[in-house]
Order: C-alpha cells, then sequence, then structure tokens
C-alpha cells in the first residue's frame, strides 16, 4: 500500500511537472471559477447575517385611534400579550412618543415647542417571539392584531423586510446558479486539459498497458492529478477572496467605514472554506475521471 | 498454450481483418506467423495479448479465455507474456535501464528489488554497459534488444512478436533471433510474425501461413512438422 501511494506520488508530481503549463492553466481557471463563485457565497452569508440581525430588531408598532379609553387599553394590552408569536407588549403613551421624539432631535428638540403631546397617537410597541421575526410570520401576527378595532394603523416595516428578503433570495439563488454553471465549466475545462496532458503522455500509457499494468496504476495518478489540481485551484481562490475582502475595506471611504463598523462583515467560516476545498477537489477529480474516459474511448 | 478457434474480426471500416481463424500454439513453441503486409498478422497478435476482441470465435492464451474479457482484466494476462514490436515502444526521453525500471514500477515491483532485475535482465540482451545510456543513442538492434529486455522483465512463459526484426539489417536480425531462439530452448514459448521469407528459411521452425485473414498454410505446416 504503502509502495502505491509512493508510485502514485512520484508519477502524479512527474505528470504535472512534465506539463506544467497546462496544469497551471487549469489551476487558474479552477481558481477564478471558484473565486466567482466564493464571492456570491461571501456576499449571500453577510446579507443574511445582516437580515438576521436587521430581523432580531423587529416590531410590530399598533396605532391606537384617538379617543381609546384608558380603561379599554388595559384589556387591549391583556389581549395582545395572549396572541401567539407575541412576546411582550408596552404601551407608549402621547407622552412617551413625545419624550421620544426628544430625545431623537437632540439639540433640535425646540423644533417641538408648542405641540401638545395629545397630537401623537398612543400606540402598542409589540416584540415578537424569535421563531416570528421574519416576514412570512410577522403576517399572522399582523391578522391576529387587525381584528382589534381599537387599532388605527399597523406599521412593521413590512417593505424594508420583504426587499430584503427578495435581495438575499435573488443573491442565493444567483450564487446556485453560478455554481451550477462554474461545475460544469470547471469539469468541461479541466477535462480538456487534462485531455492534452493525457495525450502528451500516450506512449507511456500504451507501454503501461502492454506491461499489464493495472487499471489503477495507470489512472489513478492521473485522477490523483484533478484532485491536486482541484485542491488548489480552490486553496488559490480562498486565498485572493481573502485578500479582496481585507482590501476592501482600504478603498471605502472613512464616513462608509464609520458606518460600516456598526455592521459586521464576516469572511468565510471555516467548514464553508473546507467544503469549498473538498469541493474544488471533486471537480478536479471528475475532470480528470472524463478525460480518461475520453481518452480510453479514442485510443483503445 | 494458445488455442484459437474460428475467430473472425472485421473492423469499423469493414475491412476483414480475420476470417475463421483456428490455430492451436502449444507450450514451448516457436511459431512464425508468416504473411505478406496486411494479411492480418498484427491483429492476430493484438487479439493473443487482449488489445482487440475478437467479433466471434474463442480464444484461449495461458488457460484464460480471453474472447469476452474487457480492456482492463486482461492486465494479469499481460504479465505473462512479453510483447516486443518492430517499432520497440520505448520511451525516448529515458535511458535504457529507466525503460525496464518503469515496466517494473507499474506493475508493482519495488524499486530496489527492480535494479537488481533491471542489472540482470541486461545482461542477458547484452546491453549492461549501456544500462544508463539515452535510447536516443542507441542503434535500432539495441533498440530493439532494450525492448526484448522490457518483455523478459517478468520472465514471461509466451513471447509475442511482431515484426520485430523489420527495421533491422541482417546482423542486428541475426542478433535479435538469437536471442529468441535462447528463449526457445530455454523453455519459451515464441509467437514471431514476420512477412521475411529469407529469415523464415534461416531459422527452421513451425510455419503459420495467413493471407487475407485466413490461413493458407494446411500443407505447409505438414512439411515443416515433418522437418523439425
Amino acid at each position: 500500500m504503502i509502495f502505491f501511494l509512493r508510485y502514485v506520488m512520484r508519477r502524479t508530481f512527474r505528470n504535472i511537472k512534465g506539463n506544467l503549463f497546462p496544469n497551471l492553466s487549469t489551476i487558474g481557471i479552477i481558481a477564478i471559477s471558484i473565486l466567482i463563485f466564493s464571492a456570491f457565497t461571501l456576499i449571500s452569508l453577510n446579507l443574511s447575517s445582516f437580515l438576521k440581525i436587521w430581523e432580531n430588531k423587529i416590531e410590530v408598532v399598533a396605532y391606537l385611534k384617538k379617543g381609546t379609553l384608558l380603561k379599554e387599553v388595559e384589556g387591549l394590552l391583556k389581549n395582545t400579550r395572549e396572541l401567539q408569536g407575541v412576546e411582550g407588549v408596552k404601551y407608549v403613551s402621547p407622552f412617551d412618543a413625545m419624550a421620544f421624539l426628544e430625545s431623537k432631535l437632540g439639540s433640535q428638540k425646540n423644533l417641538l415647542q408648542g405641540i401638545q403631546p395629545a397630537v401623537l397617537p398612543p400606540s402598542f410597541e409589540i416584540q415578537l417571539k424569535k421563531d416570528y421575526r421574519n416576514s412570512v410570520k410577522i403576517k399572522e401576527v399582523v391578522l391576529q392584531l387587525k381584528q382589534f378595532p381599537q387599532f388605527e394603523e399597523i406599521q412593521y416595516g413590512q417593505e424594508w423586510v420583504e426587499t430584503f428578503s427578495a435581495l438575499v433570495h435573488i443573491v442565493r439563488l444567483t450564487q446556485w446558479i453560478l455554481g451550477g454553471l462554474f461545475l460544469v465549466a470547471i469539469i468541461f475545462i479541466t477535462s480538456n486539459i487534462l485531455q492534452l496532458t493525457i495525450s502528451s503522455r500516450r506512449e507511456e500509457i500504451e507501454i503501461m498497458h502492454l506491461v499489464g499494468a493495472s487499471p489503477a496504476f495507470i489512472r489513478i495518478p492521473f485522477y490523483v492529478e484533478g484532485f491536486i489540481q482541484g485542491l488548489l485551484g480552490g486553496g488559490l481562490a480562498i486565498f485572493f477572496l481573502y485578500l479582496l475582502h481585507k482590501g476592501l475595506f482600504l478603498y471605502i471611504p472613512p464616513s462608509i467605514q464609520a458606518w460600516l463598523v456598526r455592521i459586521p462583515i464576516f469572511f468565510l467560516p471555516q467548514w464553508t472554506i473546507l467544503w469549498i476545498l473538498i469541493g474544488g477537489m471533486v471537480l478536479g477529480f471528475l475532470g480528470s475521471c472524463v478525460a480518461f474516459t475520453r481518452f480510453l474511448k479514442y485510443s483503445e | 498454450m494458445i488455442q484459437m478457434s474460428h475467430v473472425y474480426k472485421t473492423y469499423p471500416s469493414q475491412i476483414s481483418a480475420l476470417s475463421d481463424m483456428t490455430l492451436e500454439i502449444s507450450s514451448g513453441e516457436f511459431v512464425f506467423i508468416a504473411g505478406p503486409n496486411g494479411s492480418g498478422k498484427t491483429t492476430l497478435l493484438r487479439i493473443l495479448f487482449g488489445a482487440e476482441r475478437p467479433d466471434s470465435g474463442e480464444v484461449i492464451v495461458n488457460g484464460m479465455n480471453i474472447t469476452e474479457k474487457g480492456f482492463n482484466q486482461v492486465y494479469s494476462l499481460r504479465r505473462t507474456m512479453g510483447i516486443v514490436f518492430q517499432d520497440f515502444k520505448l520511451l525516448k526521453d529515458r535511458t535504457v535501464s529507466e525503460n525496464i525500471l518503469f515496466a517494473l514500477e507499474v506493475t508493482g515491483h519495488s524499486r530496489k528489488d527492480a535494479k537488481e532485475k533491471v542489472s540482470e535482465i541486461l545482461s542477458r540482451v547484452g546491453l549492461q554497459e549501456r544500462e544508463k545510456d539515452s535510447i536516443l543513442t542507441l542503434s535500432a538492434g539495441e533498440r530493439q534488444r532494450v525492448a526484448i529486455a522490457r518483455a523478459l522483465i517478468n520472465d514471461p512463459p509466451l513471447l509475442l512478436a511482431d515484426e520485430p526484426t523489420g527495421n533491422l539489417d541482417a546482423q542486428m536480425t541475426d542478433d535479435v533471433m538469437g536471442i529468441f531462439t535462447g528463449l526457445h530452448l530455454k523453455g519459451a514459448t515464441v509467437v514471431f510474425a514476420t512477412h521475411d521469407i529469407d529469415l523464415i528459411q534461416r531459422y527452421p521452425h513451425r510455419i503459420i501461413s495467413i493471407s487475407g485473414g485466413k490461413r493458407v498454410d494446411a500443407h505447409k505446416e505438414e512439411e515443416v512438422k515433418k522437418r523439425e
């Protein structure tokens, strides 16, 4: 077994050394394809994470009709708390709303001078359970709230949630469509270039057949060559993506950087990196399988 | 050792390479497969070492029925035979010993054992002095001796040779024939395809004559048998 492994490694590196340019081209093409796919994965991952942070902050604000009696408010609070998906409810009186506005305006709070708190409607700030903090489930809570006639208007940042969810969905979809296309492209390109390197070793392979080399002895070095190309291509892609990820911040204007500080921007997690590398190896392997099958079909 | 019965082989271009080919070669025999170019000698040998599959008929070599064996199943058969070609089939970018080592390496021999074997086999074909020389520096006769050395590396009981003297002058041909005769005397079965009538006359062995993919030697074979 050890002898076989040594033989495979020796032959594989001899093959790579003997066909350096085609091998470098294959590695480069695999790296570019995986880099584009990984970039979309990274964007999608960060958008998802951003969406999650945003979803965690989602709450529903239900504005009460003017003239709703305080006695009614107590009953309504109790009923709202009992609704499915509701974690907590806070009553915001017109005075609380005015205080909130003043704190938001800061030094410009004098703009509110002369405005009576009574013009602001009282409202309920409704916190949702974790499972309900998404664009689908939130609607279920809103539908329940709409059954109470005391509510004038219900707001929950619906458009934002839906637009952002759609954006994440599109990025994910693009990622997988591109992934599929690159998968086919990598297999096609790898197999074609490997076929060239296999053809350049036609004499060797013919002699191997003649002297009774087993199929494993003939094929496995070429499969390992594909594996190594995929691994190096994947590794290079991850490396360049990391450089891009780090380098991007250097070219972002300071004003945007200050805003971005509040949003955590991640690099790919270790497991994703591992899967990308494994994916690269599998693609390289499939490419070499296709190449060898085609070579044998035309040579035997 | 070899049994071929009613073998037919037609190539996709509709050229009939072998037609109703039946022959039997016993262990230890030296047999010439004689015939002009295009008579089917190469196809016959290619079927014997499993590089071609017959359209019909049965082929048994070294006890293995190879009629239905796929290309990936005949490698064990090939380890029981040595194959020599007119064009040598050597790796030109390697040395004499590397060419033989290559054959040992890809059939699972360790490098240490292989090196000892290489020296031994090169002395058998008289090339021990040229072990480290590049193939490109050898004469045609020497190249053929390297090819024979490679074919002998696993001590096969059967040697298949397809026009091995086709590219050699008279002196080199005699050298190569000397090696084949020596192997035959030591008990190896030799199947030697050639179109060289002169060669066949100088080395009296059994002859299987073929022409247009058919045997045409029934009466001649009897004569040779009587002579032997």
